[in-house]
């Protein structure tokens, strides 16, 4: 018997607002400023932005990966924010909205892949 | 084990993809191709011609004070008129400074104007002829590859003597040996007594290669000294442990003592440093650098478009392949890792391809600009990784929605 889950509205709007956001933070991979930092920092920064698409795509689907993937993403991002010392505050706050989001409507979420 | 015996089963799957759709395959990695090779070439021109500026600003020396009549740089409202009635640096300003400076290493005094010099029947027209005062060596970073700098007795005495750039030697003695010969300037016999070891172009046009150094003393003889048009000026190199800022400071106080300026009066001179050149540069280049971003940026955004297209077509064409998979025992993420090498490796190809043709790119322009163009290792880690990630990225949704398709009905379809 297969289970049909129904995406809350808000998961709808926030995976989104979420994969356009990633879409666009891809343009900023090439930044002279994330360029500057190191060989590898716009490699880093990249798989960071990829991650955040690839977990709204799950979310979107309703499965729990997606959420995990957004929370290592959204804390990986912060580690690297700290580390250039370039802290978004909006990015930060917008992704811990998402992320209470993300938690309510855990539960109702696949575990598989 | 199962996991990489899976991975690679994956690859291989993804591979002959590839190769049985190879016109279909090169087209849709040329989006990728056009993308990388717009940012990275833009990345390649605008690193390799800060690099050159960089080097020509280095070899001004960033220690180095210039006591001059005009500053380097202006702001949007530039009293121009007021600069034009200030006096020149002089000789007896340099002494001056050597006396009373103690931030100071070394000091000289140094102008240069265009003028032709000659040999026999063969002739350089407009070499850049520096007059200097002994100190120049110590201040200036050059290297004499053959022959010798003046003694001190030399520039003291005002000796007619030279040392010529590499492009001058080259042009005025191809087959002899510059040393001991003597070259013509403005009528004045001059001996060439070293050449300085070659530098390449310089962007700021300060390379010693077209430049010919006699001493000061003896360039009172060919020029005025107190001329506006030969700039003079005296440059100051700082002390190991002194900033350039500590030295200012000083030369400020030492200057306006020597010009007699009250407390309330301006500053009738321009202490410059190679440091407020290097600020211009910075917000040159980081305009050029948005630009390529954001051209480049949305190029690669757009192949990327073209993938996950090429993606979806795939998985559609596969769709009964993919149930015959699943029906048979192949995992969701068998399916989703098969797509998704394939977007990759798509991805990759094309980035690869656009680096190759930047490669070669790069010697087309050596050879017409002269100038020394390196695609650099960031670079190509920039161009590869960010076309890995770009596949990743438009390859996923389509490899996902194949994992999720049901066998069933998967293989049902035509």
């Amino acid at each position: 018997m297969e289970v049909i889950r129904n995406r809350p509205i808000i998961l709808t709007i926030i995976c989104i607002i979420g994969i356009m956001w990633s879409l666009g933070s891809f343009v900023f991979v090439f930044s002279p400023t994330i360029k500057k930092i190191s060989d590898w920092a716009p490699a880093i920064y990249g798989t960071m932005v990829a991650l955040q698409f690839i977990s709204f795509i799950g979310i979107w689907h309703m499965k729990r990966w997606g959420v995990m993937i957004c929370i290592s993403a959204f804390f990986a991002k912060i580690i690297f924010s700290l580390v250039v010392q370039d802290i978004a505050y909006v990015e930060i706050g917008l992704s811990i909205i998402f992320t209470v989001f993300f938690l309510i409507f855990y539960r109702r979420m696949d575990e598989e892949l | 084990m199962l996991f990489l015996t899976l991975f690679k089963e994956s690859f291989l799957f993804a591979v002959q993809a590839l190769v049985t759709n190879k016109l279909r395959s090169f087209l849709s990695l040329l989006g990728i191709t056009i993308g990388i090779f717009a940012i990275i070439s833009v990345f390649t021109m605008t690193d390799s011609l800060e690099k050159k500026l960089r080097d020509s600003v280095k070899s001004m020396g960033d220690d180095v004070i210039y006591v001059q009549k005009w500053p380097w740089t202006f702001g949007p409202d530039y009293p121009w008129w007021k600069y034009m009635n200030r006096p020149v640096s002089s000789i007896s300003e340099l002494n001056e400074i050597q006396k009373q400076s103690q931030k100071s290493e070394a000091a000289c005094f140094s102008i240069s104007t265009p003028f032709t010099v000659k040999y026999k029947s063969s002739s350089v027209e407009n070499a850049n002829i520096i007059c200097a005062s002994h100190d120049y060596y110590t201040v200036k970073t050059f290297e004499v590859g053959e022959g010798r700098y003046f003694s001190e007795m030399e520039s003291a005495t005002g000796r007619p003597i030279a040392i010529i750039g590499n492009t001058i030697a080259e042009g005025l003695f191809p087959q002899e040996d510059p040393i001991g010969k003597i070259i013509t300037v403005k009528g004045s016999k001059i001996i060439v007594i070293g050449v300085f070891k070659r530098e390449g172009e310089s962007m700021l046009g300060n390379s010693m290669d077209a430049a010919v150094v006699i001493p000061i003393n003896f360039a009172r003889n060919l020029v005025d000294l107190r001329s506006d048009r030969i700039d003079p000026t005296i440059r100051v190199k700082a002390r190991p442990g002194i900033s350039n800022e500590e030295l200012k400071d000083e030369l400020t106080g030492i200057m306006r003592g020597i010009r007699k300026l009250k407390p309330i009066e301006e500053d009738n001179f321009a202490l410059n440093q190679t440091s407020m050149l290097s600020t211009q540069f910075d917000g040159l280049f980081s305009i050029v650098g948005i630009a390529g971003w954001i051209i480049g940026g949305f190029s690669i955004l757009v192949g990327g478009f073209g993938i996950a297209n090429i993606m979806f077509v795939s998985v559609k064409e596969r769709t009964n392949l993919i149930g015959i998979q699943k029906s048979l025992g192949a995992k969701n993420y068998f399916i989703l890792l098969q797509f998704l090498a394939e977007a990759v490796m798509l991805s990759v190809i094309g980035g690869t391809f656009g680096l190759l043709l930047i490669y070669g790119g790069t010697f087309i322009v050596e050879a017409a600009m002269d100038m020394n163009i390196n695609l650099t290792k960031s670079n190509i880690i920039l161009g590869l990784t960010i076309s890995a990630l770009i596949g990743v990225v438009s390859g996923f949704v389509p490899a996902y929605n194949a994992s999720q398709l049901d066998p069933v009905e998967a293989i049902r379809t035509n």
